[in-house]
């Protein structure tokens, strides 16, 4: 009883967590993409334009709710969940740091839920995303929204496989699919200086990762589920209101999430560099860091880079990066066994 | 024919990921730099005597209106946005306006009433904004337009300084 108890305190601050920061990633973004521009960006709702999350979700529950003639009603309304729920799922067994005690009370690990095959979790889940999109595309009845959801199948089923190739290697290197496990790999110290994380070890794969996470979150260079100028808004095209709104939450949280995995995975989790057994107080914001840095570089390269083409989207998956994925797999094979 | 001779790619370049890094590290310094937003309620837009913001009636030290509706101003405006009633009065004048409405829905800001006026009665002030809930409340009457000449005083001397220019100019 004490356990589920405990279950769902963790769920409700890590959930609350993670949905705050959605909600402030908007405001960064639109605070980034400002302060690149030499603007401001917004500053009217609450200091520094804190509170215009909340503003535009007010908003967003207020505007008409819109159901084009001709669109599937039941899927219409089922793909903005499908979209956000694997997002929202998969934040469940990232560990953000080591055991909380907090009033002289253990509340264990913090994490909802530490499996012992996290990764293929994560990987799994997250998968499910593009079924919200694909289906929201097809639900809407418009041929704008249908590219943009094939757009977005072909993509990621694309940048899906080099993603779970470069996690392989990673595996691979550990031994394990817990995520905790792969954190607790990177404690120490790497060629005496660096701190052991596997950024240090495996550079090409860290690289390729995190160029697969933007394919894999529908970001700037690779958003073509989107892409405004041809699609005029992709598969969300013919959403509006909240179902337009929960569409954003699962991109905000997948990238959240993806930020997460990407620390987990090549940063070393929750370690404080050099101080493994650092208390959880400590931990949690050097994750925090560190998965605000990715969350940062989202939005940084957004405002950067323009879109590909989708064919060159298509060349760079399955010519450069399948291949050297698998290469960098055979490598980091060749090196476990001598 | 012309032919365009491409520039070869470097290797950098062909790798892409040298020149996304230059690109983001010059995002990253603009961030940096301080923005050219200008909070307009907050920081209203600088003015001179030169603005021709939207028109005001003159109320001379004493209090009375220096307008003696003589209509030249209702005349000369091309869009028919003013409107004088006049009536008489004890003053030296003889004459002021009973009635003086200028219609700011149709009011172009070109100043002609400003330059027809042969009494110094009516100039350009520099209040540009203009908003009300209805399009009655935009026809604005006397007390709406009337100004203390202390607030117009810029471009009253600014105006007697084009005058006497063109006078000297045109004499000669």
């Amino acid at each position: 009883m004490t356990d589920l108890i405990l279950l769902l305190i963790k769920a409700s601050v890590i959930y609350g967590g993670l949905l705050g920061c959605a909600a402030l990633m908007t405001l960064a973004e639109r605070k980034v993409s400002a302060w690149m521009q030499y603007r401001i960006g917004p500053n009217r709702v609450g200091p520094f334009g804190l509170l215009q999350p909340l503003a535009d979700g007010v908003k967003f529950i207020f505007k008409e709710d819109v159901t084009p003639d001709g669109a599937n009603p039941w899927m219409f309304r089922l793909a903005p969940l499908m979209a956000a729920v694997p997002a929202m799922m998969t934040v469940a067994v990232v560990p953000f740091a080591g055991d909380v005690t907090l009033f002289g009370y253990d509340f264990g690990p913090l994490s909802i839920a530490d499996l012992d095959i996290g990764i293929l979790f994560v990987l799994a889940i997250g998968g499910l995303g593009v079924y919200g999109v694909i289906l929201g595309g097809w639900a809407s009845n418009s041929k704008y929204s249908l590219l943009g959801g094939l757009r977005a199948s072909a993509q990621m089923i694309s940048y899906e496989l080099s993603l779970i190739l470069i996690v392989l290697s990673i595996v691979a290197m550990t031994g394990s699919l817990d995520l905790r496990e792969i954190v607790a790999a990177q404690t120490g110290t790497f060629l005496g200086v660096l701190p052991d994380w596997n950024v240090f070890q495996q550079p090409v794969a860290f690289v390729l990762f995190v160029i697969a996470t933007f394919a894999e979150t529908n970001r700037l260079p690779f958003d073509f589920a989107e892409c405004e100028p041809e699609l005029v808004g992709g598969f969300h095209t013919e959403y509006s209101s909240m179902k337009f709104a929960l569409f954003f939450l699962g991109e905000y949280c997948a990238m959240i999430v993806m930020a997460c995995l990407t620390t987990v995975l090549f940063l070393g989790g929750a370690e404080v560099p050099y101080w493994a057994d650092a208390p959880w107080f400590l931990q949690l914001p050097a994750f925090m860091v560190k998965a605000g840095f990715f969350c940062f570089l989202f939005i940084w390269v957004r405002w950067t880079l323009p879109r590909f083409r989708f064919d060159q989207l298509m060349h760079l998956g399955w010519k450069v990066f399948l291949p050297v994925a698998l290469v960098n797999l055979f490598l980091t094979g060749l090196l476990i066994s001598f | 024919m012309v032919i365009v001779q491409r520039k070869s790619l470097s290797l950098a370049e062909r790798l892409y990921l040298p020149e996304v890094l230059r690109g983001l590290s010059i995002t990253f310094k603009k961030i940096f730099q301080p923005a050219i937003t200008r909070q307009y309620p907050e920081e209203p837009l600088p003015t001179t005597e030169v603005t021709r913001g939207q028109p005001r009636l003159v109320v001379k030290d004493d209090g009375n209106i220096a307008c003696v509706s003589c209509g030249l101003c209702e005349a000369a405006c091309p869009a028919y946005a003013i409107t004088i009633d006049g009536q008489e009065t004890d003053r030296f004048i003889e004459r002021e306006p009973e009635r003086f409405d200028i219609d700011m829905l149709r009011c172009i800001l070109c100043g002609f009433c400003e330059e027809a006026c042969p009494k110094d009665a009516i100039f350009m002030s520099n209040e540009l904004e203009l908003a009300d809930y209805s399009r009655s409340g935009l026809v604005y009457d006397m007390e709406k337009l009337k100004r203390p000449a202390s607030a117009l005083k810029g471009r009253m001397d600014y105006i007697k300084r084009i005058n006497d220019r063109w006078q000297t100019s045109s004499s000669t």
